[in-house]
Protein backbone atom coordinates (compact mmCIF):
# COMPACT_ATOMS: atom_id res chain seq x y z
CA UNK A 1 0.00 0.00 0.00
CA UNK A 2 1.89 3.07 -1.11
CA UNK A 3 1.79 6.39 1.27
CA UNK A 4 -1.46 7.95 -0.80
CA UNK A 5 -3.33 5.09 0.11
CA UNK A 6 -2.29 4.86 3.42
CA UNK A 7 -3.51 8.48 4.28
CA UNK A 8 -6.74 8.32 2.39
CA UNK A 9 -7.95 5.24 4.18
CA UNK A 10 -6.88 7.06 7.26
CA UNK A 11 -9.10 10.25 6.49
CA UNK A 12 -12.16 8.19 5.49
CA UNK A 13 -11.14 6.61 8.64
CA UNK A 14 -11.27 10.24 10.55
CA UNK A 15 -14.17 10.88 8.46
CA UNK A 16 -16.53 7.96 9.55
CA UNK A 17 -15.98 8.74 13.26
CA UNK A 18 -17.12 12.72 12.49
CA UNK A 19 -19.84 11.66 10.72
CA UNK A 20 -20.50 8.47 13.35
CA UNK A 21 -20.35 11.35 16.50
CA UNK A 22 -22.86 13.31 14.43
CA UNK A 23 -25.57 10.59 14.47
CA UNK A 24 -25.14 10.00 17.88
CA UNK A 25 -25.34 13.70 18.67
CA UNK A 26 -28.68 13.62 16.50
CA UNK A 27 -29.86 10.45 18.09
CA UNK A 28 -28.78 11.11 21.77
CA UNK A 29 -29.18 15.18 22.24
CA UNK A 30 -32.18 17.86 22.57
CA UNK A 31 -29.63 19.55 19.43
CA UNK A 32 -31.54 17.56 17.08
CA UNK A 33 -31.59 19.93 14.46
CA UNK A 34 -27.86 20.97 14.90
CA UNK A 35 -26.73 17.63 14.63
CA UNK A 36 -28.86 17.04 11.15
CA UNK A 37 -27.32 19.96 9.47
CA UNK A 38 -23.71 18.93 10.91
CA UNK A 39 -24.85 15.49 9.35
CA UNK A 40 -26.02 16.64 6.24
CA UNK A 41 -22.85 19.26 5.67
CA UNK A 42 -20.36 16.44 6.79
CA UNK A 43 -21.96 13.32 4.51
CA UNK A 44 -21.59 16.17 1.57
CA UNK A 45 -18.23 16.86 2.52
CA UNK A 46 -17.10 13.08 2.77
CA UNK A 47 -18.44 12.43 -0.77
CA UNK A 48 -16.49 15.94 -1.53
CA UNK A 49 -13.63 14.09 -0.14
CA UNK A 50 -13.99 10.98 -1.46
CA UNK A 51 -14.47 12.78 -4.67
CA UNK A 52 -10.86 14.76 -4.54
CA UNK A 53 -8.95 11.60 -3.72
CA UNK A 54 -10.44 9.61 -6.58
CA UNK A 55 -9.95 12.09 -8.85
CA UNK A 56 -6.22 13.13 -7.87
CA UNK A 57 -5.01 9.78 -7.90
CA UNK A 58 -6.43 9.27 -11.53
CA UNK A 59 -4.97 12.52 -12.92
CA UNK A 60 -1.59 11.53 -11.70
CA UNK A 61 -1.69 7.98 -12.88
CA UNK A 62 -3.05 9.72 -16.09
CA UNK A 63 -0.02 12.50 -15.98
CA UNK A 64 2.35 9.27 -15.47
CA UNK A 65 1.34 7.55 -18.13
CA UNK A 66 1.52 10.89 -20.57
CA UNK A 67 -3.01 9.97 -21.10
CA UNK A 68 -4.46 13.08 -21.53
CA UNK A 69 -5.79 13.94 -17.86
CA UNK A 70 -9.67 14.30 -17.39
CA UNK A 71 -9.95 17.34 -14.61
CA UNK A 72 -9.92 17.37 -11.39
CA UNK A 73 -13.53 17.66 -10.76
CA UNK A 74 -13.96 21.18 -9.10
CA UNK A 75 -17.71 22.38 -10.72
CA UNK A 76 -18.60 18.51 -9.12
CA UNK A 77 -17.71 19.61 -5.73
CA UNK A 78 -19.09 23.08 -5.78
CA UNK A 79 -22.14 21.34 -6.79
CA UNK A 80 -22.68 18.91 -3.97
CA UNK A 81 -22.23 22.09 -2.02
CA UNK A 82 -24.87 23.96 -3.13
CA UNK A 83 -26.96 20.30 -2.96
CA UNK A 84 -26.78 20.28 0.76
CA UNK A 85 -27.34 23.83 0.53
CA UNK A 86 -30.37 23.44 -1.25
CA UNK A 87 -31.74 20.72 1.39
CA UNK A 88 -30.62 22.53 3.85
CA UNK A 89 -33.24 25.79 2.76
CA UNK A 90 -35.78 23.80 1.86
CA UNK A 91 -36.13 21.60 5.05
CA UNK A 92 -35.33 24.13 7.14
CA UNK A 93 -37.11 22.86 9.96
CA UNK A 94 -34.74 20.05 10.44
CA UNK A 95 -32.03 21.36 9.29
CA UNK A 96 -29.91 24.19 10.48
CA UNK A 97 -27.88 25.91 8.10
CA UNK A 98 -25.15 27.63 9.87
CA UNK A 99 -24.22 23.80 10.82
CA UNK A 100 -24.73 22.50 7.21
CA UNK A 101 -21.91 24.86 6.33
CA UNK A 102 -19.74 24.04 9.30
CA UNK A 103 -20.85 20.18 8.53
CA UNK A 104 -19.47 21.41 4.60
CA UNK A 105 -16.02 22.54 6.55
CA UNK A 106 -15.44 19.24 7.71
CA UNK A 107 -12.97 17.32 5.63
CA UNK A 108 -10.58 20.23 5.68
CA UNK A 109 -9.93 19.99 9.93
CA UNK A 110 -9.31 16.23 8.56
CA UNK A 111 -6.82 16.74 5.68
CA UNK A 112 -4.71 19.35 7.62
CA UNK A 113 -4.40 17.41 10.98
CA UNK A 114 -3.85 13.87 9.09
CA UNK A 115 -0.93 16.04 6.91
CA UNK A 116 0.87 17.02 10.35
CA UNK A 117 0.77 13.89 12.19
CA UNK A 118 1.62 11.95 9.20
CA UNK A 119 4.65 14.36 8.49
CA UNK A 120 5.41 14.21 12.30
CA UNK A 121 5.41 10.17 12.17
CA UNK A 122 7.64 10.28 9.13
CA UNK A 123 10.16 12.70 10.69
CA UNK A 124 10.32 10.20 13.62
CA UNK A 125 10.27 7.40 11.44
CA UNK A 126 13.53 8.68 9.55
CA UNK A 127 15.04 9.77 12.61
CA UNK A 128 15.07 13.83 11.58
CA UNK A 129 14.24 16.29 14.27
CA UNK B 1 -28.87 43.11 -5.13
CA UNK B 2 -28.53 39.14 -4.02
CA UNK B 3 -28.25 37.87 -7.21
CA UNK B 4 -25.23 40.40 -7.91
CA UNK B 5 -24.19 39.21 -4.81
CA UNK B 6 -24.53 35.89 -5.84
CA UNK B 7 -22.71 36.72 -9.13
CA UNK B 8 -19.80 38.23 -7.12
CA UNK B 9 -19.30 35.68 -4.72
CA UNK B 10 -19.01 32.76 -6.57
CA UNK B 11 -17.58 34.51 -9.99
CA UNK B 12 -14.52 35.53 -7.64
CA UNK B 13 -14.59 32.65 -5.59
CA UNK B 14 -14.12 30.34 -8.55
CA UNK B 15 -11.58 32.27 -9.91
CA UNK B 16 -9.48 32.37 -6.78
CA UNK B 17 -9.53 28.48 -7.07
CA UNK B 18 -8.91 28.31 -10.93
CA UNK B 19 -5.98 30.36 -10.41
CA UNK B 20 -4.61 28.45 -7.87
CA UNK B 21 -5.94 24.67 -8.74
CA UNK B 22 -3.86 25.90 -12.47
CA UNK B 23 -0.52 25.89 -10.87
CA UNK B 24 -1.34 23.23 -8.73
CA UNK B 25 -1.94 21.48 -11.37
CA UNK B 26 0.44 22.46 -13.76
CA UNK B 27 3.33 22.00 -11.39
CA UNK B 28 2.61 18.43 -10.38
CA UNK B 29 1.96 17.63 -14.14
CA UNK B 30 5.59 18.99 -14.53
CA UNK B 31 6.68 17.37 -11.87
CA UNK B 32 5.40 14.08 -12.75
CA UNK B 33 6.74 14.16 -15.85
CA UNK B 34 10.28 14.55 -15.09
CA UNK B 35 9.95 12.09 -12.60
CA UNK B 36 7.65 9.17 -12.73
CA UNK B 37 9.22 7.76 -9.54
CA UNK B 38 8.15 10.77 -7.53
CA UNK B 39 4.03 10.05 -8.49
CA UNK B 40 3.22 9.39 -5.49
CA UNK B 41 4.15 12.53 -2.97
CA UNK B 42 3.89 14.65 -5.76
CA UNK B 43 0.06 13.25 -5.83
CA UNK B 44 0.33 13.81 -2.29
CA UNK B 45 1.20 17.23 -1.85
CA UNK B 46 -1.57 17.80 -4.75
CA UNK B 47 -4.23 16.09 -3.20
CA UNK B 48 -3.58 18.86 0.22
CA UNK B 49 -3.00 21.41 -1.99
CA UNK B 50 -6.68 21.41 -3.83
CA UNK B 51 -7.73 20.42 -0.60
CA UNK B 52 -7.23 24.04 0.89
CA UNK B 53 -7.36 25.96 -2.33
CA UNK B 54 -10.87 25.04 -2.50
CA UNK B 55 -11.96 25.40 0.76
CA UNK B 56 -12.75 29.42 0.31
CA UNK B 57 -14.65 29.08 -2.68
CA UNK B 58 -16.86 26.33 -1.58
CA UNK B 59 -17.75 28.51 1.15
CA UNK B 60 -18.17 31.49 -1.13
CA UNK B 61 -20.37 29.23 -3.59
CA UNK B 62 -22.74 28.36 -0.43
CA UNK B 63 -22.45 31.94 1.08
CA UNK B 64 -23.44 33.20 -2.63
CA UNK B 65 -25.95 30.72 -3.23
CA UNK B 66 -27.98 31.31 0.46
CA UNK B 67 -27.94 34.87 -0.53
CA UNK B 68 -29.84 34.15 -3.95
CA UNK B 69 -32.33 31.99 -2.20
CA UNK B 70 -33.27 34.09 0.70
Amino acid sequence: MSQYDQMITRERKWMLYLLAIFVLGAAFTPYVRIFLGLLLGGAVSFYNLFLLQKKTQEFAKAAASKDKPRGIGMISRFAAAIIAVMIALRFEEYFHIVAVIIGLMTSYPVIIIEFFLSRKKDRHESGVK
Amino acid sequence: MGILAAAIAVGLGALGAGIGNGLIVGRTVEGIARQPELKGTLQTTMFIGIGLVEALPIIGVVIGFIALAR
